[in-house]
């Protein structure tokens, strides 16, 4: 009995290392972001505080912390293609498609990444980009290698993949905010925004927002009625133009 | 000011649009030709996805190509019988093209065949467009006047066989010629957004002698009836109609196309098919040139599935 109690104690010692006993407590300005006729893009702000775990005898938590949020569009799948120069014109030969990828991929950390932890576990937990682009595919592993690497810099020339090494701000030894702008061409859906706290190079607490990109309203009923009755759509469309064309004839009728 | 575009995703300023619109609109009533050879390849080069913009137009050239297809027909200037030939067989045609749409998005070969296709048909016609202009302003020049006449020697278009006649157009013609035509420009104008008028209206005149007051008027008729099908099949099968995009783009352009009209009126013909010429030349080198000379990028991306 003893030596099980003794057991207990050892595992649970090392499972919770000294300093270790945190968690997060955080939010996200905007649990929906609405797609209206004038939407140009939105700014969000990720707030939140490092406290001791609950329940714990410790009153406050000891830094130095570093925070990484990572925030994840929906996911879509993708191809890249690359141009060769055959018979004197330039034309798509090869593509590699990525299932499931992300359609938005964005890192704000208070530090740089490599500099937080090994990138071994950065990867691990997909926080560079790059992890996203290194799953298994029947393309072969130097060709992933390769589209992948270019796929993730047409995102990131596009603003939908981005790491902003600076973007968190510690306001106090345990508060911290991110700004993260979201642009136009973020695609509508479920969106997720993964918070780690590091520290000494580890994960010590982390904890998952959501909110979603939506379009509301008239943006909504036009893009729903596009895919759900094509046919009615396809139809009012022409009805529409049938009908400008007739008005502008009227109206300017000389 | 910015407006959201929900099929295609982005957000464009809406002046530019309605702007693009009316500036094709203006040419399209000038040269009384549909315009979409212009708008299609304007949005592709503004960032709008391809499949997008092809679609959107054709809507557009409904509405581009109404106003003018109501007053012909108010003048008796349709020949609704050619018309009918020429639409069904259209309609058949642009349920190939947009099958051939949706297989070449897939196959990423799309822009490719767009770009080529542009090419080719523009640089056809607009060459032979300018070569016909400079014959007619050059024999103008030398006080030659010059009359438009019909050439009414019989080709061998004209010995096949099921003839119809047409009573409207004064003419005992096979079917076999009209129904390619239609078929042919229903394929062509469905794969790249284009109404097919500057096609329609040689191919009427000089390979089935139709006669000149009912050309336009007809040709119209096929494309608005034809363009009319084609968005339909387009929303159904690729579903990458903008109706914002294609509004956006129709007021502009009707308005556009009025202005066009009445400038039309100060310029001669010749001189008209000469500049109409030159722009169609334009707009094919353009495609050209992106396809031989290196581009900035060889790697492209693009979405194969939707949102989940």
């Amino acid at each position: 009995m003893n030596r099980i109690l003794a057991l207990l104690f050892i595992v649970l010692v090392s499972a919770v290392p000294a300093g270790a006993a945190a968690r997060l407590v955080s939010g996200v300005s905007n649990d929906t972001i609405q797609i209206t006729s004038s939407f140009d893009g939105e700014r969000l702000t990720f707030y939140g505080t490092i406290a001791p775990e609950a329940g714990s005898e410790q009153r406050y938590v000891e830094g130095p912390f570093d925070v990484v949020i990572v925030v994840l569009g929906p996911t879509q799948d993708r191809v890249a293609r690359e141009k060769t120069h055959n018979f004197g014109i330039w034309l798509n030969t090869e593509q590699v498609e990525f299932k499931r990828f992300p359609s938005y991929f964005h890192v704000l950390s208070s530090r740089r990444l490599l500099e937080i932890a090994d990138i071994n576990l950065l990867n691990r937990n997909f926080i560079l980009p790059e992890a996203h682009a290194m799953m298994p595919n029947i393309a072969g592993f130097m060709k992933t290698l390769v589209f992948g690497r270019e796929l993730i810099r047409l995102m990131s020339e596009q603003g939908l993949f981005g790491v902003q090494e600076n973007g968190v701000r510690f306001h106090s030894d345990t508060f911290y905010s991110a700004q993260l702008t979201l642009p136009s061409s973020a695609p509508p859906g479920p969106y997720i925004a993964q918070t780690y706290v590091f520290q000494n190079g580890e994960i010590i607490a982390r904890k998952s927002e959501g909110f979603a990109v939506r379009k509301i309203a008239f943006e909504r009923f036009l893009a729903q009625s596009a895919t759900q009755y094509p046919l009615l759509y396809g139809i009012a469309c022409v009805v529409l133009a049938l009908f400008t064309g007739w008005l502008g004839g009227v109206l300017f009728r000389r | 000011m910015q407006i959201y575009l929900p099929i295609a995703e982005l957000s464009v300023n809406l002046f530019f649009l309605v702007g693009i619109g009316g500036a094709v609109g203006f040419l399209s009533g000038l040269f009384g030709v549909g315009g979409g050879f212009l708008l299609t390849p304007l949005l592709i080069f503004s960032g709008v996805p391809t499949s997008v913009a092809v679609a959107s137009v054709t809507g557009q050239v409904v509405a581009a190509s109404t106003s003018g297809a109501l007053s012909h027909y108010r003048r008796g200037g349709i020949d609704l019988h050619l018309a009918m030939y020429l639409i069904l067989s259209g309609i058949l045609g642009a349920f190939g093209g947009v099958a051939t749409f949706s297989v070449l998005r897939a196959a990423g070969q799309l822009d490719l065949f767009i770009a080529v296709g542009f090419v080719v048909l523009l640089g056809f016609v607009g060459i032979l467009m300018l070569q016909e202009a400079v014959r007619a302003l050059l024999k103008s020049r030398q006080g030659i006047v010059v009359r438009e006449r019909l050439p009414n020697q019989h080709s061998w278009i004209h010995g096949l066989p099921w003839r119809v006649r047409f009573k409207k157009s004064r003419l005992y013609i096979s079917v076999l010629p009209v129904l390619a035509i239609g078929l042919f420009i229903g394929f062509v104008g469905s794969l790249l957004g284009i109404g097919g008028g500057f096609v329609m209206v040689p191919a009427l005149v000089y390979l089935l002698r139709v006669p000149g007051n009912m050309v336009i008027g007809t040709s119209l008729a096929q494309v608005v009836a034809m363009m009319a099908a084609t968005t339909i099949m387009h929303a159904v099968q690729s579903q990458s109609v903008d109706i914002l995009l294609a509004f956006c783009l129709m007021v502009g352009g009707t308005a556009g196309a009025q202005f066009g009209a009445a400038a039309g009126q100060h310029l001669r013909g010749e001189q008209l098919r000469g500049l109409l010429a030159l722009l169609v030349l334009a707009v094919a080198i353009r495609f050209g040139l992106s396809l031989v000379l290196t581009p900035d990028d060889v790697f492209s991306m693009a979405v194969t599935s939707a949102v989940r």
